[in-house]
C-alpha cells in the first residue's frame, strides 16, 4: 500500500529525513515512533503530498506522488497534528464543505456524514458551531473529515496529542473501529506504549533515519531484551570500542566521557564472555556495569545520538 | 452541477456574519454622507427647500456624480486589498490550509474560489451603492449607460486588485504582511507609471524637445488605475483632473495609429484582465505543494 524508497527532505543544510525507507502493506497499521523533531511530521506531510521530497520515491497502490500528487491524494487521508477549524461553520456544514472538496455528490454528503458523525460519535453534536466542541471532539471531527472520500490509506500524525485520558480512550476507540474496517493506517507518536497496543508494525525514527523497524513483538522483543552496559577504560578506548563493535550481542555504541554507553542484548554469560576477551586483548578496563535500565530508557537511548541501531 | 466548495463555504460564512451589513451600511452612509455634504456645499439643498433658485443647475448633479464616482473607486482601492490579500495568508494562519491542500481539489479551483468571493464581495458593494448614484438621474445629465460602463470598469479593477491580493496572500505567511504588501504594490501600480511619466517628462521631453503624443502617454500610464478611471471625467473641464484628460482625450484625437480608437478604460481595462490572469495562475503555481516531475522510464 505504501511504499519509501531513499526519502530525503533538506532544509538548507539541515536534513529532516535522511534516506528514509519502508514499506508498509495493506490492512497494516504502522506506528511511528520517534522524539519531538525526529522527522515523523516531515514524513507524513511528505506521503500527504503537502511537501515536496528533496529526493527519494513515496508510492501509495504503486502510484509515484511526485508523478500523480492528486491521483495519491484521492487514496490519502491525512489527520495533522495542528490543524484548524473553521469557527463559523456548524458540524455538519463542516463535513458538507469538505465533501465538497473531494467532489463528493450532494444527494450522497448526508449519509456519509451521518455515518461518520456516528462512528465518531458527534452525531449529536451536528448543529453545533465547531468552535463550541472541546478539544477531543474537534480532533475527533478532524478524524471524520479525513474519512470523508473513503480513503485506503490513513495518515494520523499525532491523534491523541493534547487530549486528556478519556478522550485518548475514545480516540483509541475509533482507532481499533477503523482496525476492523481494514484501512491501512500510518500512525505516529512520541509515546512507544501508545501505539504498541493497536498497532501491527513499528518503526522508530531518530533524526530522520528509521533506526528500527519491524512487527510489534520484534520490536518489543528487541527493547526488552536489550540493556545497557556502562565500560570504563583507563586507555586504548578505541580498541575496546573495536572488539565491542564485533560482538553480536552489543548493539548501539556512544562514549559518554571516558566511559563506553553500549546497547545489550543477552544473558549473563554472554555478558561475562565479552569481559573476558576484553580483559584478554589486554585493553586495562576500570569498571564494567550493567546499568539495568528498563524499556523506557532503552527506548530513549535508541532515539538518542545519531549512531544506527542496528540489533 | 456543483458550485466550488470554497466559493459556497466563504459567501454562506461570510454573509451570515456581522461583519458584511456592517461594512456595507457604512460604505452606503458614507457616499450617501459625501453626495448629502456635496449638495450641501453648493448651496443647492438650501435653494431648493426655499424656492430661492428659480433653475436648478444639472451641471451640479453631474459634478455630484463625479465626486461620488471617485470617492467609490478610492474606497474600492483600499477595502478589496483588505478583503483579498487574506484569502490565503487568513487559510495559513488558521492552519486549514494544509487541509484542504491535501485533498484532491485543485489550487486553481481553490484560488478561483477565493477570487470569485472577493469579487462577489465588491459587486454586492458596488451594486448596493447604485440607488445612490443613480440619485442624480434625478437631475438629468449622466445616462444609465455611463453608469454601466463605469460599473464594469469597476469591477475590471477589482478582479486586479482582487488577483493581487491574492497573489501577494499566497507568497506571504501573515495576514498584515500580505495586506501592507499589496497597498504597496498598488500605490506602486497606480502612481509609479505617473512619476516615471512626469520624470521622463522633466529629464527627456524638454532636452530632446520630443512631442507628447497619445501614443507616449499610453506607453507609461497604462498599468495606472488612475489613468483608466479618469477617461470618464475627460469632459469635466472644471477640475484640474478633469482637465489633463481633457488634453489626454485631444490627443487622442491626433493620435494617427490604431490606439486612437482605444480609450484610457479600455487600455487600462484590458492591462488589467491580462495582469489578473497573470497573477491567477502565479498564485494556483505558488500554491501547489508538490510540483509534478516526470521520472524517466526504469
Amino acid at each position: 500500500m505504501l511504499k519509501i524508497t531513499n526519502l530525503v527532505k533538506k532544509y538548507g543544510k539541515f536534513t529532516a529525513v535522511d534516506n528514509l525507507c519502508m514499506e508498509i502493506s495493506e490492512g497494516q497499521i504502522f506506528g511511528f515512533v520517534g522524539a519531538n523533531g525526529a522527522g515523523k511530521t516531515t514524513t507524513m506531510k511528505i506521503v500527504a503530498g503537502l511537501l515536496q521530497p528533496t529526493s527519494g520515491e513515496v508510492l501509495v497502490d504503486g502510484i509515484d506522488i511526485s508523478v500523480k500528487p492528486r491521483a495519491v491524494k484521492r487514496k490519502i487521508g491525512y489527520m495533522p497534528d495542528f490543524f484548524g477549524v473553521y469557527d463559523d461553520l456548524k458540524v455538519d456544514e463542516y463535513m458538507d464543505f469538505y465533501a465538497g472538496i473531494y467532489g463528493i455528490p450532494y444527494r450522497e454528503r448526508k449519509a456519509i456524514t451521518d455515518e461518520l458523525l456516528e462512528l465518531v460519535d458527534l452525531s449529536h453534536k451536528r448543529d453545533f458551531y465547531v468552535d463550541s466542541l472541546s478539544r477531543g471532539m474537534k480532533q475527533r471531527l478532524c478524524l471524520a473529515r479525513s474519512l470523508i472520500h473513503n480513503p485506503s490509506l490513513l495518515i494520523l500524525d499525532e491523534p491523541a496529542s493534547g487530549l486528556d485520558p478519556r478522550a485518548r480512550i475514545e480516540m483509541k476507540c475509533i482507532l481499533k473501529e477503523l482496525r476492523n474496517m481494514k484501512k491501512t493506517i500510518l500512525i505516529s507518536s512520541h509515546i512507544l506504549s501508545e501505539l504498541s497496543e493497536m498497532c501491527t508494525s513499528i518503526g522508530i525514527i531518530n533524526q530522520g533515519k528509521m533506526v528500527a523497524c519491524g512487527t510489534v513483538e520484534e520490536i518489543i522483543d528487541k527493547l526488552s531484551h536489550t540493556s545497557r552496559i556502562k565500560i570504563k577504560v583507563r586507555d586504548r578506548m578505541e580498541e575496546a570500542i573495536r572488539l565491542l563493535q564485533e560482538q553480536p550481542s552489543i548493539g548501539r555504541i556512544d562514549i559518554n566521557g571516558s566511559a563506553i554507553e553500549a546497547s545489550f542484548k543477552g544473558d549473563e554469560l554472554v555478558l561475562s564472555e565479552i569481559l573476558k576477551r576484553l580483559v584478554m586483548q589486554g585493553i586495562p578496563v576500570v569498571s564494567f556495569t550493567d546499568t539495568g535500565e528498563g524499556l523506557e530508557s532503552v527506548f530513549m537511548h535508541l532515539t538518542e545520538g545519531s549512531e544506527e541501531y542496528d540489533a | 452541477m456543483m458550485l466550488n466548495p470554497i466559493l459556497e463555504k466563504d459567501l454562506k460564512t461570510k454573509m451570515r456574519g456581522w461583519r458584511t451589513p456592517v461594512l456595507l451600511s457604512i460604505y452606503l452612509l458614507f457616499l450617501g454622507g459625501v453626495l448629502f455634504l456635496f449638495f450641501l456645499a453648493n448651496n443647492q439643498l438650501l435653494n431648493y427647500y426655499n424656492y430661492n433658485s428659480s433653475a436648478f443647475n444639472p451641471r451640479i448633479a453631474v459634478n455630484a456624480y463625479n465626486v461620488i464616482a471617485i470617492f467609490q473607486f478610492v474606497l474600492l482601492m483600499l477595502i478589496v486589498p483588505a478583503i483579498t490579500a487574506t484569502a490565503i495568508s487568513g487559510e495559513r494562519e488558521r492552519q486549514t490550509l494544509d487541509l484542504m491542500l491535501c485533498s484532491d481539489i485543485s489550487t486553481w479551483s481553490i484560488i478561483i474560489g477565493k477570487l470569485i468571493v472577493s469579487i462577489a464581495h465588491i459587486m454586492l458593494l458596488v451594486v448596493a451603492s447604485l440607488p445612490i448614484m443613480g440619485t442624480v438621474f434625478l437631475f438629468g445629465g449622466i445616462t444609465f449607460g455611463e453608469v454601466m460602463l463605469m460599473f464594469l470598469f469597476y469591477v475590471i479593477t477589482a478582479l486586479m486588485v482582487a488577483s493581487l491580493g491574492i497573489f501577494l496572500s499566497t507568497l506571504f505567511r501573515k495576514n498584515v504582511t500580505a495586506i501592507i504588501a499589496t497597498y504597496i504594490c498598488l500605490g506602486i501600480l497606480a502612481l509609479g507609471p505617473v512619476i516615471a511619466f512626469f520624470i521622463w517628462g522633466v529629464f527627456i521631453e524638454r532636452n530632446y524637445n520630443i512631442e507628447i503624443t497619445y501614443s507616449i502617454i499610453t506607453a507609461f500610464l497604462f498599468p495606472s488605475p488612475g489613468f483608466g478611471f479618469a477617461s470618464f471625467f475627460a469632459g469635466t473641464q472644471s477640475s484640474i483632473f478633469g482637465s489633463i484628460f481633457y488634453e489626454i482625450q485631444n490627443l487622442a484625437e491626433k493620435e494617427t495609429s490604431f490606439l486612437r480608437y482605444l480609450k484610457p478604460w479600455m487600455i487600462n481595462g484590458l492591462f488589467n484582465i491580462v495582469f489578473s490572469g497573470i497573477l491567477i495562475s502565479l498564485s494556483a503555481w505558488k500554491l501547489k505543494p508538490v510540483k509534478k516531475i516526470k521520472r524517466r522510464k526504469r
